[in-house]
């Protein structure tokens, strides 16, 4: 587990100091995947150099496992560092050395015996799928399975969480789920806790568990990623699961933003909220898709015959929430429909597919 | 010092003559620049290593001490050869107890090289990502173990042609030093070709000294070649 308590991270540079963190607190269970998400240059490099120890923060603290490392310097800081394994964005392997030596490096540098050295290199080498690859050098290897590689690097020296800050940018799609399925894998297998620096929210929702928001230093949004995409009024929860609705056709009385809680929802609510109540309903917009065990969904509908306030506790039996809809995103998606094509049939029903595909 | 009347034009060492003369001088160029290379490499490495590391994204970023040897090492380099063998002559006397000879051109031949190598390796090691210490970091290696694995091993093909360029470098200051006596090629081109308008030792010293130069280059271009990986 790591806590982080009131992180400061400040840089002095030639204009003067900058705070780049200014009070982070966070907290990551043992054996969950936390994503940390923000815009560029929110601090989020910065965030992951300060757990992996390559810088020490200003003020405040990084427990692992209930002891503050970054108060340790030489001999115990190299000890106790190797309860954290690094993932780099680009996988930086040693260019001269063989996949199984950039692999040995870290157990070698600990002094591990040769045999025992070969036995766990071949095991991991085998856990990222890359034991034939072990003779290669990284050169020959493509940007996935480089990635691998370094996962299998990483784990070598059996640490209890691991760090990766934007693993899987510039991979593409399939090998993107590869790297995601074999974090995935250690954690369940391993129980590590895993950390996840990244600005892809498709990657975020696929694997995380939870997701910390940095803004401006600043930790903005905490939670799991269902109760943020059930909160209608999250950020994160709006960018985690997007929604692209239309604008309210004619004839309708209302527009209302409506999130899958966490819990059990009737897969059936369109209907029956169309039925039970009596009232026309269209879809406008939406997105359901499985998290694990968990439902992830929302969506935007329009309604017409009924009053907003009985609609909304109708929904709530349902185990919806709804809110009246999101001028922003009304407006986002108003600019990017006359960006493309005038708003038809056509489109509600490509929106009506895409909740059958996804769910 | 001018040709002197006895040394009349034309008296040209016979052809056959020439390996006798040049062989044994050949010798004593490479024993030169051997000794250099050893001292330079060892040294000149060192201070390589440690302008790399103490710079502020250095392994042990020291500003001050950066600064300090950094401008040693400019201040080395600024001197034309001729002008340092010239200006540390008392240093070359008080190591050697000599001014003429291998031993006396050797010091500043080293002196000459450590500078240039040092700046040649940091130029090495900078080609190297960056991200190559956070690797050693975050491994739990020692600062050792991290120069040696990440720093050095992985910029050998860099370090081949550093080497190289200075190799070359010091067979042409052996030549310089050839003037003050210091014996090798550079010392027969001095005597005989420039002295005694010997031409026949002048064009082998010539050839000599263009053969080598070339093998040297093409030795050390195939050596950084093969040490580099696909
Ligand atoms: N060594 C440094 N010295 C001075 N400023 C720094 C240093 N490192 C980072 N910063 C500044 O800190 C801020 C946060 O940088 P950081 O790399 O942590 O952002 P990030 O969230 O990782 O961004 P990105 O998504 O682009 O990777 C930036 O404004 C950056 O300029
Ligand atoms: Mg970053």
């Amino acid at each position: 587990m790591i806590e982080i308590r009131n992180l400061h991270k400040s840089y002095s540079t030639g204009q003067g100091t900058v705070e780049v963190l200014k009070g982070i607190d966070l907290t990551i269970e043992q054996g969950a995947i936390t994503a940390v998400v923000g815009p560029s240059g929110a601090g989020k490099t910065t965030l992951s150099h300060c757990i992996s120890l390559l810088e020490k923060p200003t003020s405040g603290q990084v427990l692992v496992d209930g002891r503050n490392l970054s108060a340790l310097s030489g001999q115990a800081l190299r000890s106790e560092r190797r309860a954290i394994g690094t993932i780099f964005q680009h996988s930086a392997l040693l260019r001269r050395m063989t996949v199984a030596e950039n692999v040995a490096l870290p157990l070698r540098n600990l002094g591990v015996v040769h045999r025992e050295m070969e036995d766990r290199v071949a095991e991991l080498l085998d856990r990222v799928g890359l034991l034939h690859k072990a003779n290669a050098y990284p050169g020959q290897l493509s940007g996935g399975q480089k990635q691998r590689v370094g996962i299998a690097r990483a784990l070598a020296l059996r640490p209890r969480i691991l760090l990766s800050d934007e693993s899987t940018s510039g991979l593409d799609p399939e090998s993107t789920q590869q790297i995601l399925d074999l974090l995935d894998d250690v954690r369940t297998e391993l129980g590590l806790s895993v950390i996840l620096i990244t600005h892809e929210m498709d990657v975020v929702r696929h694997v995380a568990d939870q997701v910390a928001v940095l803004a401006n230093g600043r930790v903005s949004e905490y939670g799991p990623i269902g109760a943020l995409v059930a909160d209608p009024q999250s950020g994160a929860g709006r960018q985690l699961l997007p929604v692209r609705a239309l604008p309210l056709p004619a004839g309708f009385d209302y527009a209302l933003s409506v999130s899958y809680r966490h819990g059990p929802v009737d897969p059936e609510w369109l209907t029956r909220l169309s039925t039970g109540l009596g009232v026309r309903v269209a879809l406008l917009g939406g997105s359901v898709e499985a998290h694990g065990e968990a439902v992830l969904g929302r969506a935007e509908i329009g309604v017409a015959g009924r009053p907003e306030a009985e609609v909304r506790s109708y929904l709530e039996q349902l185990g919806l929430v709804a809110d009246p809809r999101d001028p922003v995103s009304t407006a986002a998606a108003a600019s990017t429909r006359t960006a493309t094509a005038p708003p038809s049939e056509g489109a509600e029903r490509e929106a009506n597919e895409k909740i059958g595909v996804r769910a | 010092m001018r040709p002197t009347e006895t040394a009349a034009v034309g008296l040209d060492t016979p052809w056959a003559d020439l390996p006798a003369l040049l062989l044994p001088a050949y010798g004593e160029t490479w024993a030169m620049v051997g000794m250099v290379m050893a001292l330079v490499i060892l040294v000149g490495g060192a201070t390589g290593v440690l302008l790399y590391n103490t710079d502020s994204r250095g392994l042990f970023p020291r500003p001050r001490l950066h600064g300090v040897v950094s401008w040693l090492v400019n201040m080395g380099r600024s001197l034309p050869f001729l002008v340092l063998m010239a200006a540390i002559i008392p240093l070359t006397k008080w190591v050697t107890g000599t001014t003429i000879g291998i031993a006396a051109a050797v010091v500043p031949m080293t002196l000459a090289g450590i500078p240039f190598f040092a700046r040649l390796v940091q130029n090495a090691l900078n080609d190297l990502p960056r991200e190559n210490m956070a690797v050693g970091l975050v491994t739990g290696s020692s600062t050792g173990q991290i120069i040696r694995q990440t720093q050095l091993r992985e910029a050998l093909p860099g370090l081949t042609s550093a080497i190289t360029l200075n190799t070359i470098s010091m067979i042409e200051y052996s030549a310089i030093a050839g003037t003050i006596g210091a014996g090798g090629i550079g010392y027969l081109a001095v005597t005989y070709g420039y002295q005694r308008f010997d031409t026949h030792v002048m064009a082998a010293t010539i050839v000599v000294l263009i053969i080598t130069v070339q093998l040297v280059q093409f030795a050390g271009d195939r050596i950084s070649r093969a040490l580099l990986r696909p």
